[in-house]
């Protein structure tokens, strides 16, 4: 057995471009979270670990938490669970199938400010097409309990198209041969699904969970464009507070300390995923 | 009577995903004064008045242009150079994979917002301020994670056998993966490619601070300036989310149908 | 060993493409100065704007202006001037400000001091509260170019079909609302922004100004004064005790506003005078319906505005700040408010152009807002007004939807306030 040929000539080019983009801001951020700078004042100095010593302290920076948490749980559980049921509904063959499978796209396709004005003109009290079709007159985006799940709503409508695109990706990828050995055997959907499908399936999953949850867990825009964090800071996401932080109050140094409380969090999620469901990754 | 719920539950789904799009079709139709009208249906006096606007009252067209090669020019260099870093540590000898893999997912775990300030200072200092360039480098960057380990994950599947096979047969690594590997992933691919496309598509912060001109201006940041200080322009708006998606749909439906359907599991055994 | 050397190639070509064929296509002709104006989307037709800007090259020649268009979104223009500023950029010379950005601006060292731009005696020509507004230290930052102020808007047909008139205090407000409610059924008495947002701060500072309170009183804060207390909890009433206004106001903005009466759905609004002219236009079904007047007050006498609009000012970066200096002298003269006004709707600062003749026969409408204009407060003038706004909006968002009491929401918001105050806020 040959030593395997080694690969750094293919994987330099994507660490050269990473390194030289990235490797600046995220150490800015890293630097400046140690800092209190505050710019009208011009005020650069620093100060170690307050900062972060604040935030633990700090009820606005655990209710963005809270938030946050509750906002990926969800969102995530939910795209997983239609993505998947989806996929494999998609995965079958049927005329239109290619057509379908487009349009499933669309609201990936939407641009996310679109989105959410869209969904903001939806979710409207008095003319609204959710209230008018549910006969009710319900304050989504107002109400302390309903905004944060009209965001949620809105969220998983947006991006279970990726959960499923993936996903059918992934099911591409499994043999027919062994459906149609388990049917000979006489296995049932479900078994099939939990003994063949389901495993052959977890790297992709994995893939879609880790994703998912980096980007829930910064959402930013579209729940900014749909209720700015309100009411009462109930829809107030991490982002959303870091952002409020940095560029309305101009503390970059508190600001920076929050994205990377931010970073290192789903730092710990990410690894937690892939110890779980991961069974080698060399 | 299971082909029935079968049917039914495409239905379902086709409803849920492109309702809203619909409404706003609907919507794009309307004119002004039937725009807050109860209930919200169909319009008795439909326009094409939006549409006219949306083109006449920007450049638009310069703007679609804008992101139609922004997110070509993505896609291209973050599949080149994502399945070329997927190849390496899938296949090849390459020291601290998982480190490696780790370094590349961390570059996705920050927040836009933080990194936004630092980042627009190195496109001024480059002096690429309000050109496609900054864009796709950015874009190609912050992309590369996703397709990365995607792909690496498509590679792997891949049979081993394969890959020593054809070192017997005498092919060079590249060769291997030109001619075989991208080939036998193209799903992988495929669905990499749409998902970088709509990213950079759809992508806004980035594009309202780094641009600044309808020189480079892209498609969300053109949308966000429809509105003014309190007037919000929902025909034109909903004119213009139209606009954007259909030829979204049109693009992934014929990928799909060209590349996607030909390819079957067989293509691994032999 | 390098492999892939064809696809490191194509690469580099790729870049080389993009390099080339995407440098900015800015020819600075050496012989012109170039002035580059960043400011919101300018309302209406962007011609009149545009004609605008050529007159002023025509009487300055050898200078050009480039101007670019920001996103009308106050917060989205405030982060490009934070971003941009803190980098020290000298992109761009004139820019075009919230009137509640100019002391954390100057404070900060971005903008330059354009006190030498007011002739004697000039300042009083402005409108007093934007003037306050812009001047920091007694230095003046900033030129006011156009001005906003909160309005009370009501349906003119209705009280005169009960033969009530327009209330002059909250409380008629409410009893007139209480007793036409009834007989209309689906229609919302008072409707106003109640959203987390910057508007939600405007409307209730017009009340705590109007029952005598405020936030500072110098250096002191003062914000959970038993008279705000009472006009904080007032808001809240008017929606769970007098029920006049519905409980969608805490996700309202101006425009859901301004769509509801406009629809002929409420009796009264508060909002901005843009409302107007939309009003008025062919086939709204309020056309001639509407009528405004000061906004109500508490206390005899004391109706408060808030104040908006925006004011001209000059980057302290600019390569250029003379020929700044000439665009903003120029833009805020008599001639452009007044062009403005006429063309664009956008009202002037000058207290003069408002018994201009020509103002008063086209735009009636704008010259009757004299007395709302002068009575426009500005919130406070303090470098540390966005944090304190930050912590403003979700208390006055938390007292509203009930999930504190006013309060315990003004209490932690002056606790929140000193400590910024103090500058210990990190």
């Amino acid at each position: 057995m040959t030593k395997r040929e080694n690969g750094y000539g293919f994987v330099m080019p994507a660490l050269v471009l990473l390194s030289f983009v990235t490797v600046y801001p995220i150490f800015y951020v890293f630097y400046l979270s140690l800092h209190r700078k505050l710019l009208i004042f011009d005020i650069s100095k620093y100060v170690g670990l307050d900062n972060y010593l604040f935030l633990l302290q700090d009820d606005r920076f655990w209710n963005a938490m809270k938030n946050t948490v509750y906002f990926t749980a969800v969102s995530v559980s939910l795209e997983l669970l239609i993505g998947l049921s989806l996929a494999i509904l998609l995965h079958r063959s049927f005329r239109f199938k290619g057509l379908v499978r487009a349009i499933v796209l669309i609201p990936w396709a939407i641009p996310t400010v679109v989105s959410a004005r869209m969904w903001e003109w939806m979710y409207n009290t008095d003319f609204g097409i959710l209230n008018y079709m549910l006969g009710a007159k319900i304050n989504w985006l107002g109400d302390t309990f309903w905004a944060i799940h009209a965001a949620i709503l809105m969220d998983v409508w947006k991006t279970t198209p990726f959960v499923v695109i993936l996903l059918i990706a992934g099911l591409k990828v499994i043999p027919q041969e062994l459906y149609q050995a388990a049917k000979i055997d006489g296995a049932g959907n479900w078994a099939i699904f939990r003994r063949i499908t389901f495993p052959l399936l977890r790297p992709v999953i994995l893939i879609v969970l880790i994703f998912r949850t980096l980007d829930a867990f910064r959402v930013f825009d579209a729940v900014y464009v749909l209720t700015g964090g309100g009411p009462a800071n109930t829809t107030e996401t991490l982002s959303i507070y870091a952002y409020k932080v940095l560029f309305q109050t101009l503390q970059f140094g508190y600001g920076s300390t929050l994205s990377v409380t931010v970073f290192l969090f789903i730092g710990c999620i990410s690894i937690f995923y892939i110890k779980i469901l991961s069974k080698e990754m060399r | 009577m299971k082909r029935g719920v079968f049917y039914f539950s495409i239905v379902l789904m086709v409803l849920y995903c492109s309702g809203p799009f619909l409404w706003q079709f609907i919507t794009s139709l309307k004119p002004d004064y039937e725009l807050t009208m109860i209930p919200p249906v169909i319009s008795k006096n439909p326009t094409a008045i939006h549409y006219v606007s949306i083109f006449r009252e920007h450049p638009f067209l310069r703007i679609i242009l804008n992101s139609a090669i922004v997110a070509s020019s993505t896609t291209i260099l973050s599949l080149i150079i994502g399945s070329s870093c997927a190849f390496g540590l899938a296949k090849l000898r390459v020291k601290y994979k998982s480190f490696i893999l780790g370094f590349i997912l961390s570059v996705s775990m920050f927040p836009p917002i933080a990194t936004v300030s630092p980042l627009y200072i190195i496109i001024r200092a480059l002096g690429i301020r309000d050109t496609w360039l900054a864009l796709v480098i950015t874009y190609t960057t912050f992309s590369l994670p996703l397709s990365i380990w995607i792909l690496t994950n498509f590679f792997k599947e891949i049979p081993d056998e394969i890959y020593l096979a054809a070192r017997v047969d005498g092919c060079t690594p590249y060769q291997i993966f030109y001619k075989i590997m991208l080939p036998l992933s193209l799903p992988g691919i495929f669905t990499t490619a749409i998902l970088v496309f709509i990213f950079s598509w759809n992508e806004f912060l980035f594009a309202l601070t780094f641009t600044s001109t309808p020189a480079s201006r892209t498609i969300p940041v053109a949308i966000a300036l429809f509105p003014g200080l309190h007037e919000v322009p929902w025909g034109d708006i909903a004119a213009a989310s139209v606009v954007v998606t259909i030829p979204l749909i049109f693009i992934v439906f014929a990928f799909q149908r060209r590349i996607v359907e030909g390819l079957t599991s067989g293509a691994i055994k032999g | 060993m390098l492999n892939g050397a064809t696809g490191i190639k194509a690469l580099l070509l790729l870049f080389c493409y993009l390099i080339i064929g995407c440098t900015p296509s800015n020819k600075d002709n050496s012989a012109f100065t170039v002035i580059v104006f960043k400011h919101g989307k300018i309302a209406g037709d962007p011609e009149h704007f545009k004609n605008v800007l050529k007159r002023f090259e025509e009487e300055n020649p050898g200078i050009i202006i480039k101007d670019e268009i920001l996103p009308a979104s106050t917060d989205e223009q405030h982060q490009f001037y934070v971003i941009n500023l803190e980098g020290k950029s000298s992109d761009f010379d004139v820019m075009s400000m919230d009137v509640i950005w100019v002391p954390e601006f100057a404070r900060a060292g971005w903008l330059r001091d354009v006190s030498h731009l007011f002739s004697k005696g000039e300042r009083s020509e402005f409108f007093p509260g934007p003037m306050k507004a812009v001047t920091y230290h007694n230095k003046i930052y900033a030129i006011p170019w156009y001005i906003d102020a909160g309005l009370l808007y009501y349906r003119k047909d209705l009280l005169q079909k009960y033969g009530l008139s327009p209330p002059k205090t909250w409380q008629e407000l409410i009893r007139t609302a209480q007793y036409i409610m009834p007989k209309e059924p689906g229609l919302y008495g008072f409707i106003w922004q109640g959203k987390q947002y910057e508007g939600l701060v405007c409307n209730v500072l017009e009340y705590f100004w109007s029952n005598g309170g405020g936030i500072l009183e110098d250096t002191k804060v003062v914000i959970d004064s038993d008279e705000n207390i009472y006009s904080l909890r007032f808001m809240r009433n008017m929606i769970i005790k007098f029920r006049v206004t519905p409980y969608l106001v805490t996700t309202a903005i101006e425009e859901s506003t301004r769509h509801i009466f406009g629809n002929g759905k409420a009796l009264f609004m508060r909002n901005w005078p843009y409302a107007w002219n939309i009003f008025e236009k062919e086939g709204s079904p309020v056309k001639g319906k509407v009528g405004v007047t000061l906004l109500p007050s508490f206390l005899e006498g004391m109706s408060a505005s808030t104040l908006g609009g925006w004011q001209l000012g000059i980057n302290v970066y600019s390569k250029h700040p003379e020929a700044a200096e000439k665009l903003i002298k120029f833009l805020t003269s008599p001639e452009a408010q007044k062009t403005l006004a006429l063309t664009v709707g956008y009202k002037p600062t000058r207290k003069s152009l408002y018994k201009d003749k020509d103002l008063l026969r086209e735009q009636p409408f704008i010259a009757s807002l004299y007395e709302v204009f002068m009575k426009a407060k500005p919130r406070p003038v303090s470098p540390y007004y966005m944090m304190i706004t930050q912590v403003m909006q979700p208390e006055f968002s938390a007292a509203l939807s009930g999930i504190k009491t006013p309060e315990e929401a003004l209490r932690s918001a002056r606790k929140q306030i000193e400590h910024i105050m103090k500058g210990k806020n990190d």
